[in-house]
């Protein structure tokens, strides 16, 4: 039968203020702890990730203050009333690659990480492929019903996480956090750096906000969105360095996941939690993927204004399998990810801000 | 007026059951003749209201009826016939129609039209227990297969002036009535439209039952989901329609169509309403820990004892292990042999007569569970998984749900041998996509989960006190939202 749209508005407020979320939380959180662990002592990671986290919230104001300007009109449309035509196209391209890579490097660090914490045997290139065939399928629905996902899954995401945190309070040493503010200068600029980069995802307000029925709101709720995000990724740092100090933080793979390995679930109803919070975490690696592959496929969409989005998605999905497979190892892999958050940190820093001056300077768009 | 006798004959090819009695009117020598199909009418009220007035009563009361021969229809209608379902027809296309329905036709000699009587009558079953949904609190009655007796059930609940039923006939052969029910006013007019562009394009020669208008007019074919639901309960549908849907009966069937339907609704059941809220409430948490089970035990099972032995608790582990010691096959296998039998009987049980019924449940239970487990083939752990499974997906009410779910099963099993939690995993995401993506008659299905409506969350898992549900479902998007005051006084 064919389908007809009743009880089925566009995005509301909540759908945009669990995207974000959604997408800044992914496999990032898994190694941060580390990260910043290497860069400041003891526990003043916390105070990089909070102005790391401030600046986030701040461009996420930004790049969907700009989006909500133009109210029904995606980040494609509203540029060349911006900015010259050439411009345009490049920004276009860059975004397409940039968004290609990112699913690239999501599909093989998943499938790098479920070969290390689920399986022993399997190789990482068929659990790659069939995590990416997931995400290909959930980009053939409706875009709509990508951003519902979030709705499904942040909760439960949200939930696993605080109660790894939770249950590891025994364990919580506050001591370990002690002194503060003995990292110098460049430590803290490492650290924020770092936070920064790992908060990059929420530049798809710029396309997503074009979906929503009443963008006005988009900017507020998008902030509060990362602001749980910015959330989250404390309470986890904080129980990292509590529970592990700083020194065994700096020299775990994934801290994160050590965390849940340390939960003893009261009765011993089942043992080696790891496995049951990565399993769930791979809902918040899809609903970072699935995201990113929409964007790609869109984006590509402006280029090639002509080309259905079955056969976007039929090139799409193999080129960032390709390249998923380029690194040899995990430092390969983690450089790669550095490569592509500092693309990512480039796009949401620079871009809207630079597109919201002009759209402010020239008076283009609807004033809020 | 043989002509048209003829015609009939010849239409119908005068099978055994038409009956044809001529007659003259009264003191008159007007000849009349009256068409009917013995067996689909009630023989009682055509002798004492139609043959007894026209014959002898007309008589009685002197009135002449020797005029005019064109008003004579219309003096007939007016004065002698004492019956209330009458219309004029004017084609053989309409009488026959008529007479197939049980109505009966009145001819009268030298009139190029005749008068359609009411006179349905047959004999039908009496309103009974519903059998599929029975309740421990609720009214007793239950649908039949007669139509009107159906849509008598729905307005005896709702005494509403606004309370709609369009009629269809449905069927290029059999010609059956359907009537879409709905109250204006409440419903969504988009919805109650749309519902009604899907049965315009039916196009079937029968229906033998409603399950046929549902999988014509379903949104998605494809889908393992139920996107209606079916009911037997009156007072389920009188609760529907109160929230904004629309119901679609069909004459010949006692199962009647629900629509829209969500996920949420397919794991309520009206009892829920009847008992305190409380008891409703945890009723409802059991019914999603329910339906959790009977999809994901034994994929979990299978994936701990394939991939994950380390995460069951040692003891736990080693026991397991000790079970399954003689066991030829690998537990994929081994469940899937166990859950495959559990359908069979489960089948078997339905087809046999009820006294026999009952042998089949000890066969299965003893015989296939006990002698299994000492010939060595499967591990009373896994006799257990099955069971509980099984017992898992009786407790849902939705009969139609609950099967969507045993071959989601199946799925599980297969992905969880083959990626263990990641595939169980993989397998939940893609369920999650298909169902944000599917709807039922626009309505998304993961609604009010995704898109969320808060509000709707106190009747969705758990089901708040009646006196705070003062609002019909806002994913509806009923025209009237309000059902009652916020103080739980009725407005």
């Amino acid at each position: 039968m064919k389908s007809f749209e009743y009880g089925d508005g566009e995005l509301g407020k909540k759908e945009i203020m669990f995207a974000v979320p959604s997408m800044v939380i992914g496999i990032g959180i898994l190694s941060l702890p580390r990260l910043l662990a290497n860069a400041t002592n003891f526990y003043d990671g916390a105070i990089a990730l909070l102005i790391g986290g401030a600046l986030a919230i701040l461009f996420t104001w930004i790049a969907a203050n700009l989006s909500s300007r133009f109210p029904k009109k995606s980040f494609f449309s509203f540029t060349p009333l911006l900015v010259p035509k050439p411009i345009v196209f490049i920004l276009n391209v860059w975004l397409t690659i940039h968004f290609i890579f990112f699913v690239a490097y999501e599909i093989r660090a998943i499938g790098e990480i479920a070969e290390q914490y689920l399986f022993g045997r399997t190789p990482v290139e068929i659990l790659s492929v069939t995590f990416l065939l997931v995400v290909v399928y959930s980009v053939s629905g409706s875009r709509v019903g990508i951003l519902r996902l979030n709705l499904l899954f942040l909760p439960i995401i949200c939930f696993i996480a605080v109660s790894i945190a939770l249950m590891n309070i025994t364990y919580f040493e506050f001591q370990n956090l002690l002194p503060v503010f003995t990292t110098d200068w460049s430590g803290y600029v490492e650290g924020v750096k770092l936070s920064f980069f790992s908060f990059a995802g929420f530049e798809i307000v710029l396309f997503y906000v074009a979906l929503m029925n009443r963008p006005k709101q988009a900017a507020k709720f998008a902030a509060a969105g990362m602001g749980l995000a910015v959330g989250l990724y404390l309470i986890i740092f904080t129980t990292c360095i509590g529970v592990f100090t700083n020194d065994t933080t700096s020299t775990m793979v994934y801290p994160t996941i050590e965390l849940a390995k340390e939960v003893e679930v009261p009765g011993g109803f089942f043992e080696r939690f790891e496995s049951l919070f990565f399993t769930i975490w791979i809902m918040a690696i899809f609903n970072t993927t699935a995201m990113s592959l929409d964007i790609a496929i869109f984006s590509m969409g402006s280029l090639f204004r002509n080309m259905k989005k079955v056969t976007r998605i039929l090139i799409i999905s193999p080129l960032s399998y390709l390249i998923c497979m380029f690194p040899q190892n995990i430092n390969e892999i983690t450089s790669f990810g550095t490569l592509i958050s500092y693309s990512g940190g480039l796009v949401t820093i620079f871009i809207p801000s630079i597109l919201l001056a002009i759209a402010k300077l020239r008076g283009i768009g609807k004033c809020e | 007026m043989d002509k048209n006798i003829q015609n009939i004959k010849n239409i119908f090819d005068s099978p055994s059951d038409l009956t044809i009695r001529k007659f003259t009117l009264g003191k008159t020598n007007i000849n009349c003749v009256l068409i009917y199909v013995d067996g689909l009418t009630d023989k009682n009220l055509i002798h004492n209201h139609i043959l007894k007035s026209l014959q002898i009563e007309v008589i009685e009361s002197g009135k002449d009826f020797s005029q005019q021969p064109d008003q004579l229809l219309e003096e007939l209608y007016q004065k002698a016939i004492t019956i209330s379902e009458v219309k004029q027809a004017d084609t053989l296309d309409e009488m026959s129609l008529a007479i197939l329905s049980g109505d009966t036709v009145l001819l009268v000699d030298g009139i190029n039209q005749g008068l359609i009587l009411g006179s349905k009558g047959w004999v039908n079953r009496a309103v009974q227990e519903p059998i599929t949904e029975g309740v421990i609190r609720g009214p007793r009655e239950g649908f039949i297969e007669n139509l009107r007796t159906n849509t008598v059930l729905i307005r005896r609940r709702i005494r509403d002036a606004n309370l709609r039923f369009k009629s269809y006939k449905i069927g290029r052969r059999s010609k059956k009535d359907l009537v879409v029910a709905y109250i204006e006013g409440i419903a969504n007019p988009a919805l109650v439209k749309e519902v009604e562009r899907r049965i315009d394009t039916i196009d079937l020669d029968d229906a033998p039952e409603s399950g046929y208008i549902e999988q014509w007019i379903e949104d998605s074919f494809l889908s393992p989901f139920p996107q209606m639901t079916h009911t037997e309960r009156p007072d389920k549908v009188a609760t529907a329609l109160v929230q904004g849907k629309v119901a679609i009966v069909l004459d010949g069937t006692p199962f009647v169509l629900i629509a829209p339907v969500t996920f949420g609704n397919t794991l309520q059941s009206p009892e829920d309403y009847y008992e305190r809220w409380m008891v409703g409430s945890l009723i409802r948490v059991l019914r999603y820990f329910g339906a959790f089970i009977s999809v994901f035990l034994p994929s979990l099972y299978v994936a701990l004892v394939s991939y994950h032995p380390g995460m069951i608790p040692s003891k736990l582990a080693f026991s397991i292990a000790s079970t399954r010691e003689g066991v030829p096959v690998p537990a994929f296998i081994e469940a899937f042999l166990m859950e495959f039998t559990m359908e069979m009987l489960r089948e078997a049980g339905v087809r046999l007569p009820k006294p026999i019924g009952q042998t089949i449940g000890i066969v299965g239970g003893l015989v296939i569970g006990e002698a299994a487990v000492s010939a060595g083939v499967v591990s009373p752990i896994m006799v257990i998984i099955v069971a509980i499974t099984a017992v898992a997906s009786f407790a849902l009410p939705s009969y139609s749900f609950a099967i969507s779910l045993r071959m989601l099963r199946f799925g599980f099993m297969l992905t969880a041998a083959v990626f263990g939690f990641y595939g169980i995993i993989l397998g939940y995401i893609m369920i999650n996509i298909h169902i944000v993506n599917l709807k039922s008659f626009g309505v998304p299905y993961s609604t009010p989960f995704a898109p969320s409506f808060f509000k709707d969350w106190k009747d969705l898992v758990l089901r708040s006190p009646i006196a705070t549900l003062s609002q019909r479902p806002q994913y509806m998007q009923t025209d009237d939202k309000v059902r009652m005051d916020k103080d739980g006084e009725s407005s």
